[in-house]
């Protein structure tokens, strides 16, 4: 993990004391986050632990009344806390962009799905319209989808969650940012959809050198997709290291929690032992 | 009905201004020939076609009759016939629509050709038909105008139920078994009623429009008798010597037209509001903690205070 | 594990070929007991028709050939008043996936979890109450939430809600669709353990509808596998997770990272897959 630090001279994005407060209450209160190059970072917690609000804060759409502040809130050594609406356009999508959870409700119902990821690349990249329709049925392709070409000529309630979730992924990374952000991307998808787009997020990170900032209630996901992990509540960071590490040992007694619950209902207990090695991607 | 407690709808100038013109009109509909200073009927051949003057406010017509009494004569019967159409209308379009969502598919098509038939029928037209057919009263008229005006109520009313209709509450409430009238009672009036009201108040101006347009061609009331529509025709042969005769009618039904569509856009407006809060506050992903307290705490998750309930988040 | 049971099942599809009103069939030759008292947990994914045969058991569905009883009677036969009345008598109760909206957001939750005893007939008014108050302390909510609206209260209390609408007419079939997936961790527990309590009382049957396999693990005692209409596995919880025979099932569960390993490679499971599309049992 340290690799990254020195590669890149410091962390791509880097977070201290942040905070941020509803005209009646803190709701995150003095988080730090940093995530460096190339890594991969998850960030557990429960609704209301803040995990959601920070990831905002990170692409400054943290909603009006809530005020956003911190020591130190910064991308590529790039200030964000007074970027204004006008530059932060410049840094959304092609420094850092996001997926979230439901897919569906991020996607235009009135379009297809291959007009809205070549708007994207027309609008932010410039392409011309012939090669923007086309780099978007190259992107979906990139993205594992069959018969992309098709899937390009349909609209968001003719597609499947797994393959929305593609979409969106595709779009989030059609201006090649340097990282993404992931809300719950899985969590609304069945079990055999979720292994593909964690597997398509893996590739991603492997062929481009993405970071990722990936926030889940489930430990298992967090465990095969980070090599980091945060363990939020309420707020504030209870504890966080080496996902190996805290998952093997945990030191709060939220995050024991968590293991135990997760052991008393989870598959780890009755399933057999699955044949295949640890697929963490370190780049 | 939460919406028409919403003080927004009251605020503004607008619906002050409705509000106070529908009053006055509500008045004259009530007190109008009360309320008229002179025989609205009488003839007076030594004043005829006088401008208006401090004895007759509004001037006189060819036969000598103070306008201005004629005006506040005829409203009871404009308005009336106003609202008859509209209460017509409403009866035979709220309850239809109603019907057709859960009476089943026959009735369903039935209904929907029938108001599609009925909103291909012009208004003045059928008006006209019909006081031909049944003879030349206000009533049939606007009987006939309530039936054409039906399919308004009927689409509205079967949208708004036709929302909750497959909402998983009203499942919900199904499996429980619970009878359609039950869950009309419970859980779909309450959807259909502001619905209504919004349609009611624009459908009156609407009404009001036909019902003048009827009495000036002559159609639904025998003369003497005024209605505002029939003082715009009065004496237009003698338009060059009265030219500011149409005016004070024409005002009067503009007015009060423009009055009742205000209130329906004010009532539509609350409505939209009072929408835009309740989803506002459903939205789960506001990122604000959840109100826990009141479950039965567990010592592994103990439950937080209530920080900030969910209502104040909006996106 | 469910007791034998020689007397009639709780709830027995037979060959059953079900779809909805006209419309091609969902469900192909399905057969499914549930025994009185039975905890069983039906997966498979969107559009498996697992939740047809929910559905099913709630007389929502068209029965095209094949028998369908639950509590003795043949639901593939009743009709408008019949099917009302069955349904007053409580004898099977569904908790809806999504508890916002399953109820009415302008409703008191205290009215909502009463209405299956209001359209019985109006009820004493302490009576109706002490009801209320009785179901709401047996999901763990104080009773004090009754007067309030939806809106006001977390998505887990929300969900405890629902589940409380159901158990209040003592039913003897409680079916569960994706009881935790809309909830966060904790919540998520506290509903969990709510009905393994409850389950281990065995006043009444439960099935739950998943497409997490993990998320039933620990609740069920037999756990049954939907594919594509047809159940292609149904067996003891703990059996199946350890040793699956149909290859779908296997996909499944081979899926899904564990803590200490990440899913099945790509490999692994696009040969899972190509044994599925076969048809074939696997070995």
């Amino acid at each position: 993990m340290s690799a990254h630090a020195s590669a890149a001279g410091g962390p791509l994005l880097e977070i201290r004391g942040l905070h941020i407060s509803s005209p009646s209450a803190p709701l995150v209160r003095g988080i730090d986050l940093a995530v460096h190059r190339g890594e991969s970072v998850g960030i557990v917690g429960e609704s209301g632990s803040g995990k959601s609000l920070t990831c905002r804060s990170a692409l400054g759409i943290v909603p009006d009344p809530l005020r956003v502040s911190a020591d130190r809130l910064a991308f590529d050594g790039q200030d964000l806390l007074t970027l204004s609406e006008r530059r932060w356009r410049s840094v959304r999508g092609s420094r850092i962009s996001a997926v979230f959870q439901d897919p569906a409700s991020y996607l235009n119902p009135s379009l297809t799905v291959g007009r809205q990821l070549a708007e994207v690349l027309r609008i932010k990249l410039g392409r011309r319209r012939g090669a923007a329709r086309r780099e978007a049925v190259a992107l979906l392709d990139g993205l594992g989808l069959r018969d992309p070409a098709r899937v390009a000529t349909r609209y968001p309630h003719e597609l499947s969650g797994g393959m929305l979730q593609r979409v969106l992924i595709a779009l989030a990374i059609a201006e090649e940012p340097d990282l993404l952000i992931a809300d719950e991307p899985t969590t609304a998808l069945d079990a055999t959809v979720q292994a593909e787009v964690l597997d398509v997020i893996a590739d991603l990170r492997r062929e481009r050198g993405l970071a990722l900032l990936f926030v889940s209630h489930d430990l298992a996901v967090v465990a095969q997709v980070c090599e980091r992990v945060l363990v939020m509540r309420h707020g504030v960071v209870v504890e966080e290291g080496r996902t190996a590490d805290v998952l093997a040992a945990p030191r709060h007694p939220y995050t024991r929690a968590l293991l135990d619950a997760h052991d008393e209902y989870g598959l780890d207990r009755l399933r057999a032992h699955v044949p295949s090695a640890r697929e963490v991607v370190h780049v | 009905m939460s919406v028409f407690r919403s003080p927004s709808v009251l605020r503004s100038p607008s619906s002050w201004a409705a509000a106070g013109i529908l009053a006055v009109v509500a008045v004259l509909a009530v007190f109008g020939p009360l309320l008229a200073p002179h025989d609205p009927l009488a003839q007076n051949t030594a004043a005829l076609l006088q401008g208006p003057s401090a004895e007759h406010w509004l001037g006189t017509d060819a036969l000598g009759r103070d306008v201005f009494s004629r005006l506040l004569a005829g409203s009871p019967v404009s308005v009336a016939a106003a609202l008859l159409s509209v209460a017509v209308g409403l009866v035979l379009g709220v309850v239809p629509g109603l019907l057709s969502v859960y009476l089943g598919r026959p009735f369903e098509w039935l209904s929907l050709r029938l108001m599609d038939t009925l909103i291909a029928l012009p208004f003045l037209v059928f008006a006209i038909a019909m006081t031909a057919l049944l003879g030349n009263g206000v009533i049939q008229a606007m009987v006939a105008v309530g039936i054409l005006i039906s399919p308004a109520f009927f689409r509205v009313t079967r949208a708004a139920a036709l929302s909750v209709a497959r909402s998983p509450y009203v499942e919900a409430a199904t499996l429980v078994g619970a009878s359609t009238p039950w869950i009309v009672r419970r859980h779909v009036w309450r959807h259909v009623l502001p619905a209504v009201a919004v349609t009611t108040a624009s459908v009156t101006g609407a009404s009001l429009v036909i019902v003048s347009s009827l009495t000036f061609l002559g159609i639904g009331v025998v003369p003497p008798d005024p209605t505002w529509g029939g003082l715009l025709a009065t004496d237009l042969q003698y338009l060059y010597q009265r030219p500011w005769g149409p005016f004070a009618p024409a005002l009067l039904i503009v007015a009060t037209v423009w009055a009742l569509n205000a209130l329906a856009d004010a009532l539509r407006d609350a409505q939209t509001a009072e929408a835009g809060r309740d989803a506002a506050a459903d939205d789960p992903s506001s990122g604000a903690p959840s109100p826990d307290a009141g479950s039965a705490g567990d010592p592994l998750f103990p439950v937080p205070d209530p920080q900030v309930p969910d209502r104040e988040v909006v996106r | 594990m469910s007791e034998t049971s020689l007397g009639e099942p709780l709830a027995l599809l037979q060959d059953a070929t079900i779809g909805y009103h006209r419309r091609a069939a969902v469900l192909h030759d399905v057969t499914l007991r549930i025994e009185q008292g039975e905890s069983v947990g039906l997966i498979g994914e969107t559009g498996s028709g697992k939740t047809t045969i929910a559905r099913t058991l709630l007389g929502l569905t068209t029965v095209h050939s094949g028998r369908v009883t639950v509590g003795g009677r043949d639901l593939a036969r009743l009709r408008g008043r019949a099917l009302r009345t069955f349904r007053r008598d409580g004898v099977v109760q569904y908790v809806f996936q999504d508890p916002l909206r399953s109820l009415d957001p302008d409703i008191p939750v205290g009215d909502s979890v009463a209405e299956g005893l209001d359209v019985r007939g109006r009820l004493d008014r302490t009576v109706r109450s002490s009801r209320i108050a009785e179901t709401l302390h047996a999901v763990g909510l104080d009773p004090e939430l009754a007067s309030r609206l939806p809106g006001a209260l977390s998505g887990g209390q929300r969900q405890r809600i629902a589940i409380a609408r159901a158990l209040i007419l003592e039913p003897r079939l409680l079916i569960l669709d994706e009881p935790v997936s809309a909830l966060d961790a904790a919540n998520r527990v506290h509903v969990l353990d709510l009905l393994r309590a409850s389950a281990a009382g065995r006043s009444f049957a439960q099935l739950f509808i998943s497409h997490d396999l993990g998320s039933v693990a620990g609740v069920t005692d037999r756990v049954v596998v939907v594919y594509r209409g047809r159940i292609v596995e149904d067996g003891p919880t703990a059996q199946v997770i350890a040793a699956p025979q149909h290859p779908y099932t296997r996909l499944l569960i081979e899926s899904a990272p564990t803590l200490e390993s990440a899913g099945a490679d790509r490999e692994r499971r696009a040969e899972l897959r190509a044994l599925v599309a076969q048809g074939g049992t696997g070995a």
